[in-house]
């Protein structure tokens, strides 16, 4: 057995069983790294085959750009949320079934029918040797005999970087005017984070009687300032104004009064 | 094609003295970073172990040989091992086409002073940068930690990004010098340019050709090796150290190794591709080779210590943005230059 061919067994086995693992894996993690692998071991086997430039780009193309965007994803998926992996529905897998073992007899019968009897095609070592070497070879071929499916790939490619930008532009362009923000001091500032006033919290119980509700209009574009959080839920301060004209209730200001201004402050 | 010119063990003697001399360079690229940037900071930097700090790498290998080997609990245990071994793994094995030196004699054998001359060897290097990234991928992945999570993420778009900038600001050479393999570009190089007959000879240096070239390639690699200020996917600041969080000991000193190999072997590169690697004034040789390379290695501590670190949509932004439609103009016009002066100027 000559060095050569036990390499390519060697390779061949490994991209074989790694192949088995990207199936087999649990963990969609783990098969992309048998993938890489299968990926890595065929390359190998391009440059047995003195196709150095098909195995380098081989690994630039699959291993280096598109697997790693694979994992990209991958990664950011929690694997819980995950579909299961090995599952389908019965259609699905006799569907799968079938593909495969199209896929299978279509790669058999281009080996028995080529390789196997022994048919070379035009492009043996030594022709390609003389023409300068490998790449030269592929790079006249494919920019001379097949610039039409070159130039139909590169339009495709085009169709799908602009589908990507469709796809990630925002359903509405950014309005670029901000705004006006509401300065909020405390966390007991009386209005929210749109701007609106809130509801005002229901008073204790002893803080009836002699409690009055500051007008809203009085607060409007004020800053009321309170000791913190726990003081406006207790107490809300901004309510509670001891003074001998105090006789109205909360209840009462809130449902007549003061709800029409406060549902529109800005007026005025 | 591989050139057979030579046994096999010879390569292979070749490619040990390699990787050994990386290594040894690496350890002293570290010192020599602490030393300019504690000079450049106004500092003194490692002065105890040994005459000017010089035996502190060798000290720092042995403190982490000594540190406890941690693995999370929740980690992905398999691919965690497996991680910074892609890494280290990856890293000097781009060194082997750089060609060194010519075929010289020893003891009566035929010794050309590179491993291996691929006709595809720039793409090689290219190649395995790009299964390098799977090193810091997986271990911020398998860390089972958001932070180191984040940096892989970071890496990858990283990554993915300006290689596709390198790989096209390398098109203009190959272009100039018909063909990929390292050997032939830097033979390329080594003709003495004379200007307009006048008798004043130029080194045929591409980067003289270039220029755009030269810069883009410049600045992706600095991006590619994950060095400042493009150091996002380990920003201590915000993740920090970003995918090696959870690394100790000998595991976390692989990636440390990867990092400072990848920037001698891009330094490598870039000397050999744009400044004419071993070609000198006088005496053509590896020397030449490794003052230039240097050259690069002083560059990007400079970057370090100077340099704030990017945000990450601005690090995008450059890459796609300026340098992509840079380097595809520069590809345009080398090509139509080299194809309306073919052969004249050339």
């Amino acid at each position: 057995m000559s060095p050569e061919v036990l390499v390519f067994d060697i390779l061949a086995v490994l991209a074989v069983i790694s192949g088995i693992g990207v199936v087999v894996a649990r963990n969609p993690v783990h098969s992309a790294v048998a993938l890489v692998v299968t990926f890595v071991n065929l390359a190998g086997i391009f440059v047995m085959l003195r196709a150095e430039f098909l195995g380098v780009v081989q690994i630039i193309v699959y291993t280096g750009a598109i697997l790693v965007l694979v994992l990209f994803v991958i990664m950011l998926v929690d694997p819980d949320d995950l579909p299961e992996f090995h599952a389908g529905r019965p259609l699905q897998r006799v569907f799968g079934l079938l593909i495969g073992l199209m896929l299978l007899g279509e790669v058999a019968a281009a080996v028995l029918t080529r390789t196997a009897v022994g048919q070379t095609g035009p492009w043996t070592a030594d022709e390609v040797e003389r023409a300068g070497g490998n790449v030269q070879v592929l790079g006249q071929f494919l920019y001379s005999g097949y610039v039409l499916p070159i130039q139909a790939i590169a339009v495709v490619l085009l169709v799908g970087t602009i589908g990507a930008l469709v796809l990630a532009r925002p359903d509405e362009a950014p309005s670029r005017q901000r705004q006006k923000v509401t300065s909020t001091i405390s966390l007991g500032h009386p209005r929210g984070a749109d701007g609106q006033f809130l509801e005002p919290l229901p008073l204790p119980s002893g803080a009836t009687a002699s409690t009055r509700v500051i007008k809203r209009e009085d607060m409007r574009g004020g800053i009321v300032v309170t000791k913190d959080a726990d003081a406006y839920t207790r107490q809300p301060a901004w309510q509670v104004e001891y003074g001998p004209e105090s006789t109205r209730t909360p209840r009462q200001s809130d449902g007549s009064g003061t709800s029409g201004t406060g549902a529109a402050p800005r007026e005025g | 094609m591989v050139e057979n010119s030579q046994p096999l063990w010879i390569s292979f003697i070749v490619g040990f003295i390699v990787l050994n001399v990386l290594l040894v360079g690496m350890a002293y690229m570290t010192w020599a970073e602490r030393k300019v940037i504690a000079l450049m900071q106004d500092r003194i930097g490692p002065n105890r172990t040994g005459p000017f700090g010089l035996l502190q790498p060798i000290a720092d290998g042995v403190k982490l040989l000594g540190k406890e080997d941690l693995i999370p609990k929740f980690a992905d245990k398999r691919i965690f091992v497996i991680a910074p071994l892609i890494s280290f793994v990856t890293a000097p094995l781009a060194a082997l086409v750089i060609p060194f030196g010519d075929t010289i004699t020893i003891f009566g054998e035929e010794i050309n002073l590179y491993v291996t001359d691929l006709n595809v060897g720039v793409l090689y290097m290219l190649a395995v940068a790009s299964v390098g990234v799977y090193g810091i991928i997986l271990g911020g992945y398998s860390s089972a930690n958001r932070y180191s999570l984040l940096g892989g993420l970071r890496s990858a778009a990283q990554v993915i990004s300006y290689e596709i900038v390198q790989g096209l600001s390398l098109v203009g050479v190959f272009i100039l010098a018909g063909s990929m393999s390292l050997v032939q570009i830097v033979n390329d190089q080594r003709r003495t340019l004379e200007l307009f007959d006048s008798g004043i000879g130029i080194p045929n240096w591409y980067i003289f050709y270039q220029p755009i070239g030269f810069i883009v390639f410049l600045i992706a690699a600095v991006a590619e090796t994950n060095r400042a200020p493009f150091d996002l996917p380990e920003a201590e600041t915000e993740l920090i150290s970003g995918f090696h969080t959870e690394y100790s000991g000998f595991r976390f000193s692989f990636y440390f190794l990867a990092e400072y190999i990848n920037m001698i072997v891009i330094s490598l590169l870039a000397a050999t591709l744009f400044l004419g690697g071993i070609d000198g004034p006088i005496a053509d040789g590896f020397w030449w080779l490794l003052i230039k390379a240097s050259i690069f290695l002083f560059f990007y501590i400079w970057l370090r210590a100077t340099l704030p670190r990017f945000r990450f949509d601005q690090l995008m932004g450059i890459a796609w943005k300026v340098l992509l439609p840079l380097v595809l103009l520069n590809v345009l016009i080398t090509g139509f230059v080299r194809l309306a002066f073919n052969d004249q100027i050339f």
